[in-house]
């Protein structure tokens, strides 16, 4: 691989933003994944390579740390913080269409529940995995749902909820979509959920961690 | 966070101890108990009826209560501002400062209720009475729907904390439940070996990390 992807992707994997940023101390004084992404395009390497072979390599390889219990939510962030460093100068090439993101994913906290560090955590994976988010924020009606489905034809839904009350309240909801957009991939998560209730409520897919999803979501592109 | 002591990366150290110190003006904290003399423990459904409120607390939460000649009812909430802090953080983009206000709110929920439960100790300890373990609806196998039971006992808005249909606290940033009193009741120093949930993460990690009053 180009030498310059994969320093910016040891970048992203251990969150190192920029050259500012102090951290790791090991790369104090370094350049980040601001600056190498940067250099990156100017050597003429596309975006959809600086995404494709540094970025989502690097989100898939501290997803699964996280899920192995080796790293924990805030050296999750601190790499999601680098990635969206990079982003920015990516932005404009999906903008222009230049360059493509692999889908869409509408994710949303369901009716009657507030939680939304989780989602947040899943969201900010999967657009690590390339993916375009539409965050529907926390306490999604159906009906919210079903628009977002709606302006968004074939992308995939995620639904979170964190107490065993507002799960019913999952299961509604997926019984709906269902019923409107009977092929619709959806994906369920969150503390209280487990395989056995997805199944239950015929929702596709349930992780317990951000990667899981990933890896799902790979094997529908 | 899951951190074993000194393994946690430099930046959230920092970050950590800054937030702490931004949050200790924190001054929405609030806790408070009630006391209710009138309490039937019923073997044959494992239930606990409370001024003929009939709690379905189920078995594990039950046998701690069984013993008790009165209980208190609680809800300790750390305030809004730490939760609407942690958003308003996150949705501008510094996801670790805003998680870090949320996991302080958590902690902030969980020592408010600490403390309450150690008043509530001195209060009855001068009767020759001693208190168990609290236990919230949602845990031990106890239904959280039962949080409405709950709050039928507390006047509107106490504590500042309302209740949603979907029996969600708001602030989220809140804890409730039951605390057994008695002359023969028991605090169990490791709560976790009450419960069989083998996916919660406060599992053996509690015993550990919130170590139970010296003089239990
Ligand atoms: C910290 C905590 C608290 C804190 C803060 C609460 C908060 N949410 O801010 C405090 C102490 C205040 C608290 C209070 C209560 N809690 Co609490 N709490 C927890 C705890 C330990 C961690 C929650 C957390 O922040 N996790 C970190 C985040 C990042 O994880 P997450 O949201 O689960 O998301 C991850 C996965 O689930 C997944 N995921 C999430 N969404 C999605 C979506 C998709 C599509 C996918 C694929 C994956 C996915 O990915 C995320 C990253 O890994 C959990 C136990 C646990 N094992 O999770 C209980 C837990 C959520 N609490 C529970 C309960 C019952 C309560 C109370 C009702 C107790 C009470 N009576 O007082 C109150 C409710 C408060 C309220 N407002 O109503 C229950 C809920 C289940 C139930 N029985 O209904 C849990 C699950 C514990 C248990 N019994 O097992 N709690």
């Amino acid at each position: 691989m180009d030498q310059l992807l994969e320093k910016l992707l040891t970048c992203v994997e251990f969150g190192k933003v920029d050259i500012k940023s102090p951290y790791p101390p090991a790369m104090k004084d370094q350049e980040g994944a601001f600056e190498l992404t940067r250099h990156a395009l100017d050597d003429g390497i596309s975006p959809g390579e600086i995404l494709e072979e540094a970025l989502i390599p690097a989100m898939s390889r501290v997803g699964q740390k996280f899920s192995r219990n080796e790293i924990f939510v805030p050296q999750m962030l601190m790499a999601a913080k680098a990635m969206n460093s990079s982003m920015i100068h990516l932005r404009p090439y999906y903008l222009t269409g230049e360059t493509k993101r692999r889908g869409t994913f509408i994710i949303g906290t369901v009716t009657g529940d507030l939680h939304d560090i989780g989602k947040n955590l899943v969201a900010m994976m999967i657009e690590g995995g390339g993916w375009e988010i539409i965050d529907l924020g926390v306490d999604v009606s159906t009906e919210k749902f079903i628009e977002a489905a709606e302006k968004h034809p074939g992308a995939v839904i995620g639904l979170s909820a964190l107490l065993t009350t507002t799960m019913e309240n999952m299961r509604k909801s997926v019984a709906e979509l269902r019923q409107r957009f009977p092929g619709q991939k959806i994906l369920v998560g969150g503390a209280p959920v487990t395989a056995d209730f997805c199944r239950k409520i015929g929702a596709d897919f349930y992780s317990p961690d951000p990667q899981g999803a990933v890896e799902y979501l790979k094997t529908l592109t | 966070m899951g951190y074993s002591p000194g393994t946690a990366p430099e930046p959230l150290t920092d970050l950590i101890a800054e937030v702490s110190a931004e949050l200790l003006h924190l001054r929405e904290v609030r806790a408070e108990y009630i006391i209710f003399e009138r309490l039937t423990c019923n073997p044959g459904n494992k239930s606990i009826d409370i001024d003929g409120v009939v709690f379905d607390v189920k078995p594990i939460v039950f046998s701690q209560i069984k013993k008790s000649e009165r209980a208190a009812l609680f809800i300790c909430t750390a305030g809004p501002e730490v939760g609407e802090k942690s958003r308003r953080t996150m949705k501008e983009g510094d996801l670790l400062r805003g998680y870090v206000y949320d996991v302080i709110g958590s902690e902030a929920a969980e020592n408010a209720a600490d403390r309450m439960q150690e008043e509530l100790r001195l209060a009855v300890a001068g009767e020759g009475l001693k208190i168990t373990n609290r236990f919230s609806p949602g845990y031990c196998g106890w239904d959280v729907a039962e949080q409405h039971k709950l709050f039928s006992f507390f006047p509107d808005n106490f504590c500042g904390i309302t209740l949603t249909e979907s029996a969600l606290m708001n602030p989220v940033k809140s804890v409730s439940g039951i605390i057994g009193i008695g002359r023969d009741v028991e605090y169990a120093p490791s709560q976790c070996n009450l419960c069989d949930d083998k996916n919660c993460i406060y599992r053996g990690r509690k015993a550990e990390s919130r170590k139970p009053p010296i003089y239990w």
